[in-house]
């Protein structure tokens, strides 16, 4: 039996991405399950997602601790989740990430005889997990801009998860791809995410990536009963778990969640602050010596909308690049 | 005096690295009422979104006050907050519940209700996604006709909500409170006049929001802002305001460009023809009801602007 996490974030379609591999390898006889990590993560924010496939019938029913392939379908996560987290030995993970910045182990769990898929601009060779293995590179968001127009890597990853494992063929994922998305989303867009899965087949390079990069233990507040404020009343406090109660979700980095960030340009600002309205996020600061705005890409989640409201045309959307 | 955007403060209540998705009409609203609300305000949300992206024990974006307990619970909640803040001799501190549609027009409905017709000195605000989001996009009565959602889908027999949205607005006029306002994200000034109006009455005020929900309703998330527009374009949602009983509407819709609402999302690229007819028949009636029911209750409650 082989075991598959994927990690991505909400709205890329890990879920989606998970059955459809389960499907592609139905097609090939074999047994399978997908299923998803349940949590209250939104759009943006990391989520996973789960399969098994197997020659014969499937009797575990558990969330997936050891995993032999980890799929990562965003850019940013290998670099703050450790995928290789216990390819040896191991403590697992449930898989799900944490919100904001948290940094895990994307690897965590993970069988060393088995592999990472990552969506990177980057070759194998430039890739550093917490563990030495082999892993499949694919610069899964362009592909996805390109055929898809905006950045669902999921199908995209799954070709490259054929082409690195080897476990189910292209034509599978092709197949697998139409049942799944074709029935959700339409033949249309379910036809335009196997030619993505395609081109994620074709662009993929596989090699070993280098090891023994560190992911600090991120300590959690985990109170028993007697150790719980009365009625659950918090103050604003700094721990040694960060910042808890009023004001703590400063300390969440949702910046790492965009594709693309706002660049403002301050000569055509007129400083009607309708994008310092409009964000969601409160990253447009007003700058009165300049009358223009900055922004704070520590929280940024390039949602465009500063972009969209500019009567000027003073912010425009730049794709991020993998520093 | 009116507020500009420039009167708002820099320093935000709601804080930032909050977990709502990118494009979240909910969150640009709520943030914005928060700077216009001040510090000395107690917040109580229900089972949501919000209740989620603003941080689940211990994490929290509030910087102010903050309680939370169940789904059906804040018109009762907040009126036992707002009288233990009068017994403590607290009076400059305003207690206001902010909740979803599904929580404001359907579960609720019974407390809000209760708390309103008691007249208790409190606000409501509920931020109008039109669905239950939290728990992955079910009808609510505040779904609008044809909608598909996962429980009204798009199927062979029927596609999408077959009933109509329910007037939450209108249901809370009928109470005689003294402030009932709609106001939407995408039309700042409005909106944040309305919540000052709000802050400076006493008794049960009631504010909704029209916030455009990405996942929810399927759309490019940088587009929140010009589909709250177009839905006040088009007639699907109307910015009112009713104070002591006097309805006053505050922009008037030029009843044009639905299909091309409809089109930008998700949830109503389904819609025929026919579909779309019954649903701007429906809507065409609802703006000549608020047209009728404007000037009657000038009539009756005195004022001179009818509209505008
Ligand atoms: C009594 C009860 N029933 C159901 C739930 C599950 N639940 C939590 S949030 C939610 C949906 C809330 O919808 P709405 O009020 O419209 O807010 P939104 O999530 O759309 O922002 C539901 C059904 C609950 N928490 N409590
Ligand atoms: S599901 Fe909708 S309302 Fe909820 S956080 Fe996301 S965009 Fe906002
Ligand atoms: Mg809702």
């Amino acid at each position: 039996m082989k075991e598959i996490i994927f990690h991505g974030r909400g709205g890329q379609g890990a879920v989606l991405a998970a059955q459809a591999l389960a499907s592609a390898a139905v097609f090939e006889d074999k047994y399978a399950m997908a299923f998803p990590h349940f949590g209250a993560e939104r759009r943006g924010a990391p989520v996973a997602a789960f399969a098994r496939i197997a020659e014969g019938r499937i009797l575990t029913k558990a969330h997936i601790y050891e995993p032999d392939y980890v799929i990562v379908l965003d850019p940013w996560l290998a670099g703050l989740v450790d995928v290789a987290k216990g390819m040896e030995g191991h403590e697992g993970t449930s898989g799900g990430v944490p919100m904001g910045s948290v940094k895990t182990d994307i690897c965590q769990g993970l069988n060393r005889e088995g592999a990472a898929v990552l969506n990177t601009a980057r070759r194998p060779d430039e890739v550093r997990l917490s563990l030495e293995v082999c892993v499949g590179t694919v610069d899964a968001t362009t592909i996805a801009l390109e055929t898809l127009g905006h950045p669902a890597t999921n199908s995209c990853m799954l070709g490259a998860f054929a082409k690195t494992t080897e476990e189910v063929s292209i034509g599978s994922i092709e197949k697998g791809i139409m049942d799944v998305f074709g029935e959700r989303l339409g033949e249309g867009i379910a036809e335009r995410n196997v030619k993505a899965a395609k081109l994620g087949f074709e662009r993929t390079e596989v090699g070993m990536c280098s090891g023994g990069r560190e992911f600090p233990a991120q300590k959690k507040w985990l109170p028993d009963v007697d150790e719980l404020p009365p009625g659950c009343v918090i103050r604003s406090q700094d721990t040694e778990y960060g910042k808890l109660g009023p004001g703590s979700t400063v300390q969440n980095e949702t910046g790492s969640w965009r594709t693309f960030h706002p660049i403002v340009d301050d000569e055509k600002c007129t400083y009607c602050m309708l994008c310092w309205f409009h964000c969601p996020d409160g990253c447009i600061g007003r700058v009165p010596d300049k009358e223009s705005v900055s922004v704070d890409y520590f929280y940024c989640k390039g949602c465009g909308i500063c972009s969209e409201v500019c009567p000027v045309d003073a912010i425009t959307m730049v794709r991020e690049v993998e520093g | 005096m009116r507020l500009k955007l420039k009167d708002l403060p820099e320093e935000n209540i709601f804080s930032s690295g909050h977990t709502a998705c990118a494009g979240c009409g909910a969150a640009m609203a709520i943030r914005n009422i928060a700077k216009v609300l001040g510090k000395e305000i107690i917040i109580y949300v229900p089972a949501s979104c919000l209740s989620v992206f603003n941080g689940l024990f211990p994490s929290c974006a509030w910087t102010v006050p903050y309680h939370h307990t169940v789904f059906e619970n804040t018109g009762a909640a907040i009126s036992g907050l707002s009288r233990a803040m009068k017994r403590k001799g607290l009076d400059n501190v305003t207690v206001v519940g902010i909740a979803g549609d599904g929580g404001t027009a359907d579960i609720g409905l019974q407390a809000l209700s209760g708390a309103a017709e008691r007249n208790e000195d409190v606000i409501y605000i509920c931020y109008d996604n039109e669905a239950y989001m939290n728990t992955g996009v079910q009808r609510s009565g505040a779904t609008p006709h044809g909608a598909s959602t996962t429980t009204t889908p798009v199927g062979k027999l029927t596609k999408g909500k077959q009933d109509f949205k329910k007037d939450i607005p209108l249901i809370m006029m009928a109470h005689s409170v003294p402030y009932v306002a709609t106001a939407s994200v995408s039309f700042p000034l409005d909106l944040i006049n309305k919540v000052k109006k709000a802050k400076e009455t006493k008794g049960f005020r009631y504010l909704q929001v029209y916030a455009p929900c990405v996942p929810g309703w399927g759309y490019e998330q940088s587009k929140t802002v010009e589909l709250g527009k177009l839905a006040v374009e088009c007639g699907m949602w109307f910015l009112l305001e009713c104070e002591n009983g006097r309805l006053k509407i505050n922009r008037e819709p030029k009843m044009n460009n639905l299909e091309t609402y409809l089109k930008m999302q998700g949830r109503f690229r389904h819609m025929d023809e026919k579909q779309i007819a019954e649903l701007q028949e429906s809507i065409e009636r609802k703006w000549e009801f608020y047209k009728g029911y404007a000037e009657l209750t000038q009539r009756l409650y005195g004022g001179s602007e009818a509209s505008v």
